[in-house]
């Protein structure tokens, strides 16, 4: 057993993101975050989605599913139910996580399901070179919308609280020190964990830079803000002319979900496998 | 009274709305039948709906083994009119009817069309009476039947018992007040028809095929199913979510069918045994995870209940018409197996084997059924009550090496395009299950050649796979005018069929993927004169079978209005 260090988790395959991308910041805060809560390595497991996110697969070496767009959610819950002494993370962008498998996220967090879900929030399509995503502002020409979009921009913490996630927070980019805590506390937190990180994409985002971030977000540590009272957490959600950062919610009093199952109570199900299986009570209802 | 009991079999329906328990009685006679040392099978219908609609439930059964349902009936329990204008034709000379009075009148013009003998009696009245409600009119028609077939009282009374006991003593007390009244008041109209007494060293088990599938799925050392509801599949995770009391297993019913067969994948990459069930939509929506099990050699079980489409087609009525979808879904190309078991023992022996064949081979195995075996009882010698369970395709601890050298895909260390896999929590065992084209440690590529190398691995588990596939199947005389071919729960009307007549046999595939060639062709070539027989309106089966063998049919009978074959048809066509 040896713990995740710098040089461990790094694999061969050098990063093949756009300079100046959000990723680099992302993937820097995760690695510290892991190296400073000292994971073994076999004791964690990364899904990843589809896109531009997703392409860290490659550059991490860990116990990796690079997943379909959309689903890495249902194949971290199908891990984590099997095993949950692990630690399983979940890497998409906000089209694969709001979008495509929008569905999964809600079920997930409904269902608090010990995993943390860590979206690459960068407002655009940058995998299949600049459409609009979820959580694009309305009103943006992109190559799908060359007249502008017309949908509202979702909001995925408002959405995230209203679906009974016990733990919320977003982040950004280009703050690494705060990025590096909310990772740890995300996956530190036991129970479903949304962590959303804002990230500029200099190739196909022109409107969300870092400077536009720069002038906006703001550190709700430093405001004496409460995470544990909801109804603040979800008006702090709205806050569109200053973009707040840091753990929005937080309810420590909820179990999760492998921990309502009896069956998992001693071991995990990987733990209970067994050579033979006795068939004597199932059958009794058939003779 | 002894010479009818030399009949071969005897069939008995009842009829009447959902919500009246039709079907719980029509399982108790099928069970009861089973303890008198009978081969029993029990067919239901019913319209995708709650409460009215028609529905019914037929079991017949019989000394020799039987395997399918009997369109003429020796007895006709009718809840209401409308098993008069539904079930005309399968009302013979010799048919008893018990008509419940208390729905009505009988219409004059109904009565005198009948050909069997009309019995009246007031079932509701006598529940009402009894049981203080209508809900127990099943069991005065339970009563009616164990009188009217001679069946043993007591063994009757302890079914019902059986029935009723988890809600209490008040519940069970009641119904057998009704199972009395109805019990008595056919022998103060009616003799017997037959007389049975109880098999004490009865070993069988009468189960359905969703069960079937569920037990051998337990068998096999399942430990994780997700599916979300769709009928004729949602019954196989009904059994199994109870089956979390017995067994290290968790059932998931998850937001849609594309979490369940990605739950599924998700707990096959953490090294349990698992699967999914579903139909023909549901399945619609797993395509992409499928392909992504093919891709990343994620072993998953995949229960494929067919029912006839296009899209929500006839939800609660049979069909074999999306083999050909099973066999191509899923973009790219990768190995699959395919099992198509017949009878309900096969469901539970080939469900079982599906999870060593899908482990070993880490390739996606579909059970694929359909409305007709998934939820009707049959009966078969009850299996053994241990099943060994293997450990397949992974790497040993020792051979995780510390230099961190494993590679999960390997290209060169594999028996039939089999690579040994670890899982997470296994030191260094780390690698990628990916989704992109992939090399040996799981790192995407879009190298052509290693592309070609892994897509010629997983290829190669074809011969490996067709070693240990069920395979086709000749029932029957050999030597016979007409061979019949099916695939799925087709075999069970054509057991029937050979059974009666030897101017046809039958060859059997329990499985349509990868095509047993040789052995099919090797059976096909003695045939007289092939006929194919298969629930779908484009011949599916047997233009898979010109595909692969270059066999063409001398003629075929294909149905497709979501009824199932029925044996007596099938004699009349050999007859002319």
């Amino acid at each position: 057993m040896s713990n995740i260090t710098l040089q461990s988790i790094q694999s061969p395959i050098a990063s093949t993101w756009c300079p100046g991308c959000g990723n680099f910041g992302i993937i820097g805060a995760m690695k510290q975050a892991f190296v400073q809560l000292g994971i073994p390595e076999e004791d964690l497991v990364i899904i990843y989605g589809v896109g531009c996110s997703g392409n860290m697969a490659d550059f991490n070496r860990v116990y990796g599913f690079h997943s379909l767009h959309g689903r890495a959610i249902p194949n971290a819950i199908g891990v984590k139910l099997a095993n949950h002494k692990l630690k399983v993370i979940v890497i998409a962008g906000e089209g694969d996580t709001y979008g495509e498998g929008l569905n999964h996220l809600l079920a997930a967090a409904r269902g608090n399901h010990d995993i943390t879900v860590l979206v690459h929030n960068n407002q655009t399509y940058s995998l299949t070179t600049g459409q609009s995503s979820p959580t694009t502002m309305k009103g943006t020409n992109t190559k799908s919308t060359p007249d502008g979009l017309v949908e509202e921009p979702l909001n995925p913490l408002t959405m995230a609280i209203s679906a009974h996630a016990g733990f919320v927070a977003r982040g950004y980019a280009g703050n690494m020190a705060q990025l590096i805590n909310l990772v740890k506390e995300a996956i530190q937190h036991d129970g479903f964990s949304l962590l959303d990180v804002l990230q500029p994409c200099p190739t196909f985002n022109k409107i969300n830079t870092y400077q536009w971030f720069q002038q906006r977000v703001y550190d709700l540590d430093k405001k004496n803000y409460q995470p544990s009272d909801k109804k603040l957490a979800w008006e702090t959600a709205q806050e569109e002319e200053k973009i707040p950062t840091g753990v929005f919610y937080k309810d420590i009093s909820k179990v999760s979900y492998h921990k309502h199952l009896s069956q998992l109570d001693k071991k995990t199900l990987l733990e209970q496998r067994s050579g033979e299986v006795s068939l004597k009570k199932p059958l009794k209802a058939f003779v | 009274m002894s010479d009818m009991t030399e009949a071969k079999n005897w069939n008995w329906k009842i009829a009447g709305q959902a919500g009246e328990g039709v079907m719980v009685a029509s399982k108790m006679v099928a069970k009861l039948a089973k303890r008198h040392g009978l081969s029993a099978f029990n067919y239901l219908e019913y319209p995708s709906l709650i409460k009215g609609g028609h529905q019914t439930g037929q079991v017949c059964f019989s000394k020799e083994p039987i395997f399918s349902q009997i369109r003429s009936l020796d007895i006709l329990i009718a809840f209401g009119q409308a098993s008069f204008t539904e079930h005309a034709e399968e009302i013979t000379e010799k048919t008893l009817v018990i008509y419940n009075s208390n729905a009505g009148e009988l219409n004059e013009d109904l009565v005198k069309q009948c050909k069997g003998k009309i019995i009246n009696l007031p079932l509701n009245e006598f529940a009402r009476k009894t049981a203080k409600t209508k809900l127990a009119t099943n069991m005065v028609a339970f009563g009616i039947t164990v009188a009217a077939f001679g069946f043993d009282q007591q063994a009757a009374l302890s079914m019902v018992e059986e029935e009723f006991s988890s809600k209490g003593e008040e519940i069970v007390k009641k119904n057998h007040l009704a199972f009395t009244a109805g019990f008595e008041a056919f022998l103060e109209q009616e003799s017997p028809i037959s007389s049975f007494s109880v098999d004490s060293k009865d070993n069988q088990v009468l189960m359905t095929g969703n069960e079937a599938v569920g037990l051998g799925a337990v068998a096999g050392g399942l430990q994780y199913y997700s599916a979300y509801p769709m009928t004729p599949a949602s019954a196989a995770m009904h059994f199994l979510a109870d089956q979390q009391k017995n067994y290290p297993l968790v059932v998931k019913h998850v937001e849609d069918e594309i979490a369940a067969i990605n739950q599924a994948l998700g707990a096959s990459y953490a090294g349990v045994r698992s699967m999914t069930g579903t139909a023909g939509g549901g399945f619609a929506l797993m395509v992409e995870g499928l392909s992504l099990s093919g891709v990343t050699e994620l072993p998953v079980v995949i229960l494929y209940g067919q029912r006839p489409g296009p899209a929500t087609g006839l939800p609660t009525w049979t069909s074999q018409a999306d083999l050909q979808f099973v066999l191509r879904a899923g973009h790219g190309e990768f190995q699959r197996i395919v099992l198509s078991p017949g009878t309900i023992e096969e469901h539970y022996l080939f469900t079982k084997q599906a999870f060593d064949l899908a482990e070993k081979y880490q390739v996606p195995v579909f059970i694929i059924s359909d409305k007709y075996a998934l939820e009707s009882h049959q009966t078969f010698t009850k299996p053994e009550e241990t099943a060994e369970v293997g450990k397949l395709s992974f790497v040993e601890e020792k051979d995780l090496k510390s230099d961190n050298s494993f590679r999960r895909y390997s290209l060169t260390n594999t028996k039939d395009g089999v690579s040994l896999r670890s899982v997470p929590g296994q030191e260094h065992g780390l690698y990628i299950s990916n989704s992109y084209e992939h090399d040996a440690f799981g790192y995407a590529t879009e190298d052509a050649t290693l592309t070609i190398k892994q897509t010629d691995k997983r290829a190669s588990k074809y011969n490996g796979i067709l070693e240990e596939i069920p395979k086709p199947i000749l029932l029957g005389k050999k030597d016979a005018d007409v061979t019949f071919i099916c695939w799925g729960s087709t075999v069970n009307v054509l057991k029937d069929v050979v059974s009666q007549t030897d101017k046809a046999n039958v060859i059997h595939l329990p499985c349509v993927w990868p095509f047993p060639v040789k052995e099919f062709t090797e059976l096909a070539k003695k045939a007289k004169s092939l006929v194919m027989v298969e629930g779908n309106a484009t011949g599916q089966a047997e233009q898979l079978i010109r595909q692969e063998t270059g066999i063409t049919m001398n003629d075929n009978l294909r149905r497709y209005d979501g009824r199932p074959f029925y044996a007596e048809d099938i004699i009349d066509w050999l007859e002319q």
